[in-house]
């Protein structure tokens, strides 16, 4: 989805919200079948080596019994489509599988193997890389608010389609703020990416303060995991309101090669990401 | 089927229907006005006594009826007035009009004197069709005392809505976008006001609403699901006056009187909300309101000739102070010409325009986005009333649409944003019809119909061409449907058509009047559809967009079959009605999984062309006499659709199987009621029950980038909650002198009694603060009461 119809979406939601009034309820939902869920992020930080890697597997529960269920021993492994280096991630008996000798290497090819319980998950995708920040800054004038806002600003390289993510934690929040970017609209241009907080007694959430800790990570993403990430933000923020779209199965790119009714949860993705914290004035 | 094709059609009929009146018969025709405003009157039957001749009135209160040289009693009948009888010794032709009466007495549970104030509409073959006056509308409790007539209907057996907040209704199952919305004529885009709380028709302005719920005259096309018929009223012709009324929401006032020394009359109503439309009070800065005008205006040049002017222009906004500005609305007019050419044939030629357009001025993103569709509607009209077995409708109809889909604008230099037009879109599309209602026998009346539709999506624009002609194509590795791969465009010049459709609309009814009281019907009718909205939310919103078929969107097409059993009882003071019905909707557009329909030029890579069926059984029943009256209604129905992955390959939209729509409503009942204690005081009520609408929930959760992810099962396989109410009302009618000009109410109400909270949704996500998933449910009105005074002058 692109940024547009998003932020008109978020219009319309705005101005039905002032009339109506939410409670939590309890709801009978369904339950499904538990499935493996990969979180493969390969993320290369600009400016270190990229050799050490972590890939998480766990299983998925029901939806109001959120305990972290890990998946021990699994084979994991990651092969460069290239050359066939491969890189086997160890397992670390708490879901975690690790590896310090990766070689990350941009625009390239990469494939994941997993095996668990017996049964063969495997997926594709490349590295692809990301422009540097350009300004990280805070503002009050920007926004439907008057409040404090934390700025990014990065130059979109022209007559390229790119796609974005990035991840926003005020380091004292349960939650993070994720934003998916495409550059449909906004080809070659000094992008700003900026984030406030209303107050909502409701959550206990106050506005961003001086002082507040803001870790803020930019990615650079495949065409691919932007359809996957952005379908995910959207049903992540909860959009079933009346004018919500109808969610769908989240589909990532981990295939259960035994079971295709069994696909596993989550990507396999590979990033190169900017990392930075602001800390506001 | 070509056009030639249907002219010999045409031939056949015109051919049929004159040999049938070659006896020794007279015409009375004329027009059937109220006296008291000289408002002509829509659907009041003109009979003779003891025989099966008669005839209704139609949209402009023309009456003909055709019968054998003899003596007869005519008698001319309209709920809620009284009979006007007229001794008649016909052995030529006469031209009456009729003036008639409200009738005072009825309330008083006098029994009036008609003989037969139903017996037409149980002899008509027309079926699946509810007439409404705005004067029963007015009774209901309404919330915030805000007259509503697209929320009127929705009491009917059938019609439903998505909720509190959502624009336009439902009709069996349909959507949203394949009802027919006309207002005087001219296609209304959307229907709401406020996205839906209120809907576009100021009551003071509207003469009657009809709602045809299937069995679709030949005279209307383009949608599949329902025409709803709004009609505005001409204006007092004999005396100037003032209506209007003080609300919680909007104040109206209307403006009506004679014209060209009693030749015309007008209307002018307007209808403003206040601004600051529930927004709490701290948000000063932020505001919505919405306003309309209404506009008519007739001018008789002579007893066969009369024009007839009318327009519509109506306004949502909202502002939230440095964030963003938002507006849309319709705007309509109609410059029609009545032509009576003899006491049988009666015309109507119609100039129409509408448009609907949406704006969004967005400060805090430096960016503005205005969307628009207009058409130029030109329409030829005719009745024949042939004989008194035979009456004939034919005419043609043409449409020149105009479709902009969305520009993005930057409001600023600073701006982030880059400009872009989305291709403008441009179409045709015609009609040309004939229908005859044709009374076989005493007891069995057939309506056949025809339509022949064509639809052209003409050039002037490009269009993508996609590798193997797949603008969605499976990804069979991740099981997910996705773009096709553009192989460059095709230009396609002004002159050109892109694509050309066009369908032959069988439309059929049968009655058969078993006796006196009750009736059976059967029809039968074929519609198509050649424009869509877009919209892949539970809801409709302002901002959706329509489109027109073309080279990647087929037109709907839609087949329906209807059968129902009619009855009047106690003296015709009540009325039951059951029908069941079964429909079939082809080429229904569906969207794929995370599609994206807004600033989009390539809609075709985000649908595919599914299907949908629908079928129900309604019951109603109604009392219309009395000091108690009042109807209850009932509807069992399933509504649902499918979509296979057909060109695009793979299984289709939640895996090819079928689901519930967002209309589906397993039962919907509803009981509305109006007594009439004394001369001061009315009460009224409605207690409505459904079935909760469709949603999809999630079926497990997993952790992802730190936060909890849903995972959720088949498209609209749950249920929300059912959704009841309970609403009162009491109007107040203070003491006056009966020659007092000043005619004042007040209309107290309590919306939502005992303050359900009905969800309008549930949204799935995790506390903020906490962490833990929860699920929260949204309701839209809780118990609100109102207060309005109405008055006339």
């Amino acid at each position: 989805m692109t940024t547009i119809s998003r932020i008109i979406i978020v219009v319309i939601l705005a101005s039905i919200i002032f009339t109506s009034c939410t409670d939590v309820i309890d709801v009978d939902v369904p339950e499904a079948e538990s499935r493996l869920v990969i979180e493969a992020s390969i993320d290369w930080e600009k400016g270190t080596s990229g050799s050490d890697q972590t890939i998480k597997l766990s299983k998925s529960t029901p939806y109001f019994e959120q305990q972290s269920v890990p998946a021990t021993g699994a084979s994991v492994k990651v092969t460069n489509a290239n050359d066939g280096t491969f890189f086997i991630f160890d397992d670390q008996n708490n879901g975690a599988y690790t590896t310090n000798s990766f070689i990350p290497e941009l625009n390239q090819s990469y494939t994941l193997e997993i095996i668990y319980i017996g049964e063969t998950y495997t997926a594709t995708e490349t590295l692809t890389p990301v422009v540097d920040i350009e300004d990280i800054y805070q503002s009050m004038d920007k926004g439907i608010s008057d409040v404090l806002e934390i700025n990014v600003d990065f130059q979109d390289p022209a007559n390229e389609e790119n796609f974005y993510f990035f991840k926003i934690q005020e380091q004292a929040d349960a939650l993070p703020t994720l934003f998916d970017i495409k550059d449909e609209f906004v080809d070659g241009n000094l992008i700003n990416i900026f984030n406030e907080r209303d107050e909502d007694e409701d959550i206990n959430q106050e506005e961003y303060q001086p002082g507040d800790s803001v870790d803020i990570e930019f990615h650079g993403i495949s065409e691919q995991y932007f359809e996957y990430i952005s379908l995910l933000i959207i049903q992540f923020e909860a959009t079933d309101n009346p004018f919500g779209t109808i969610p769908v199965p989240l589909k990532g790119n981990c295939i259960n090669e035994s079971n295709r009714n069994k696909d596993a949860f989550g990507y396999f993705r590979l990033t190169e990401v900017v990392k930075s914290t602001y800390i506001f004035q | 089927m070509n056009n030639q094709k249907t002219n010999q059609l045409l031939v056949l009929f015109i051919l049929f229907t004159v040999s049938l009146f070659a006896q020794e018969n007279y015409t009375i025709s004329g027009i059937v006005k109220e006296a008291e405003n000289g408002e002509t009157t829509f659907g009041a039957s003109v009979f003779l006594k003891g025989t099966t001749i008669g005839a209704v009135s139609n949209e402009y209160g023309f009456y003909s009826i055709t019968a054998p040289k003899g003596n007869y009693t005519l008698v001319v009948s309209y709920i809620g007035f009284a009979d006007v009888t007229q001794e008649i010794s016909l052995d030529q032709n006469f031209k009456i009009d009729f003036e008639i009466k409200e009738d005072t007495t009825q309330l008083d549970e006098i029994v009036i004197s008609s003989e037969e104030p139903e017996r037409v509409s149980l002899r008509s073959p027309q079926m699946s069709v509810t007439k409404v006056k705005v004067a029963t509308i007015k009774k209901m409790p309404v919330v915030l005392g805000e007259v509503d007539i697209v929320k009127a209907i929705q009491i009917l057996p059938g019609v439903t809505n998505t909720g509190e907040a959502s624009g336009g209704f439902n009709v069996r199952g349909g959507a949203v976008d394949q009802n027919l919305v006309l207002l005087d004529e001219a296609i209304i885009y959307n229907t709401s006001h406020l996205l839906g709380f209120f809907s576009v028709f100021n009551a003071d302005a509207i003469k009657d609403v009809k709602l045809y719920k299937g069995a679709i005259p030949a005279r209307f096309g383009g949608r599949v699901s329902s025409v709803l018929d709004v009609r505005q009223k001409d204006g007092n012709a004999n005396k100037f006056m003032l209506t209007g009324g003080i609300g919680a929401i909007s104040s109206r006032l209307a403006a009506e009187g004679p014209l060209f020394k009693d030749k015309g009359s007008f209307l002018i109503a307007g209808r403003g909300s206040y601004a600051h439309l529930f927004m709490k009070a701290a948000d000063e800065e932020n505001s919505a309101n919405f306003y309309d005008l209404n506009l008519k205006t007739h001018y008789k040049i002579n007893d066969n000739n009369k024009l007839y002017l009318s327009g519509y222009f109506g306004r949502d906004n909202f502002n939230f102070e440095g964030g963003f500005k938002s507006g849309y609305g319709n705007l309509s007019g109609n410059l029609r010409w009545n032509h009576i050419f003899n006491d049988k044939l009666f015309s109507n030629a119609s100039l129409i325009y509408s448009k609907y357009d949406y704006d969004l001025d967005l400060d805090a993103f430096e960016f503005d986005w205005v969307s628009s569709i207009k058409n130029y509607n030109i329409k030829y009209d005719l009745k024949y009333y042939a004989s008194d077995k035979v009456k004939l409708d034919f005419g043609v109809n043409a449409i020149y649409y105009d479709f902009d889909p969305g520009a993005i604008k930057p409001t600023s230099e600073s701006s982030p944003i880059n400009a872009l037009q989305l291709d403008k879109k441009k179409a045709f599309e015609s009609g040309l019809y004939i229908n005859a209602e044709h009374k076989l026998t005493d007891r069995l009346t057939a309506q056949y119909g025809l339509r022949y539709s064509s639809f052209s999506r003409l050039g002037g624009q490009s269009l993508m061409n996609y590798e193997n002609n797949q603008p969605v194509v499976y990804n069979k590795n991740l099981g997910i449907y996705q773009s096709g791969t553009a192989v460059g465009e095709t230009d396609y010049s002004k002159g050109d058509e892109i694509e050309t459709f066009s369908n032959l609309e069988p439309r059929l009814g049968l009655s058969y009047q078993l006796n006196e009281s009750s009736s059976v019907k059967a029809g039968y009718s074929r519609t198509a559809q050649y424009i869509h909205l877009l919209s892949n939310t539970s809801a409709v919103t302002p901002l959706d967009v329509w489109t027109p078929s073309g080279k990647f969107i087929k037109p709907q097409l839609s087949d329906q079959f209807a059968l129902g059993y009619f009855r009047n009882f106690k003296d015709k003071a009540y009325s039951f009605e059951a029908e069941v019905y079964y429909k079939t909707v082809d080429n229904r557009i569906d969207y794929i999984d995370g599609s994206d329909l807004i600033g989009n030029n390539t809609i075709e890579t985000e649908i595919l062309n599914g299907e949908s069926r629908g079928y129900g059984l309604e019951l109603l029943l109604r009392k219309s006499k009395g000091r108690f009256t009042g109807l209850f209604g009932y509807t069992i129905s399933k509504s649902e659709q499918r979509t296979l992955g057909g060109n695009a390959g793979g299984p289709g939209i939640n895996n090819g199987n079928w689901y519930n729509t967002a209309q589906d409503r397993t039962h919907d009942f509803s009981l509305t009621g109006s007594y009439k204690l004394n001369e001061k005081w009315t009460f009224g009520s409605n207690l409505v029950f459904q079935t909760g609408r469709p949603v999809t929930y999630p079926n497990g959760q997993y952790e992802y980038e730190g936060v909890s992810i849903a995972n959720y099962s088949d498209r609209n396989s749950n249920r929300l909650s059912s959704y009841h109410r309970l609403d009162l009302s009491a109007t107040y009618v203070p003491n006056r002198k009966p020659n007092n000009r000043w005619k004042g109410e007040w209309v107290f109400g309590i919306y939502n009694v005992y303050n359900q909270k009905n969800a309008a949704s549930v949204s799935f996500g995790q506390n903020r603060e906490t962490g833990a998933n929860e699920a929260t449910r949204t309701s839209i009105f809780g118990i609100v009461p109102s207060v309005s005074y109405n008055f006339k002058f």
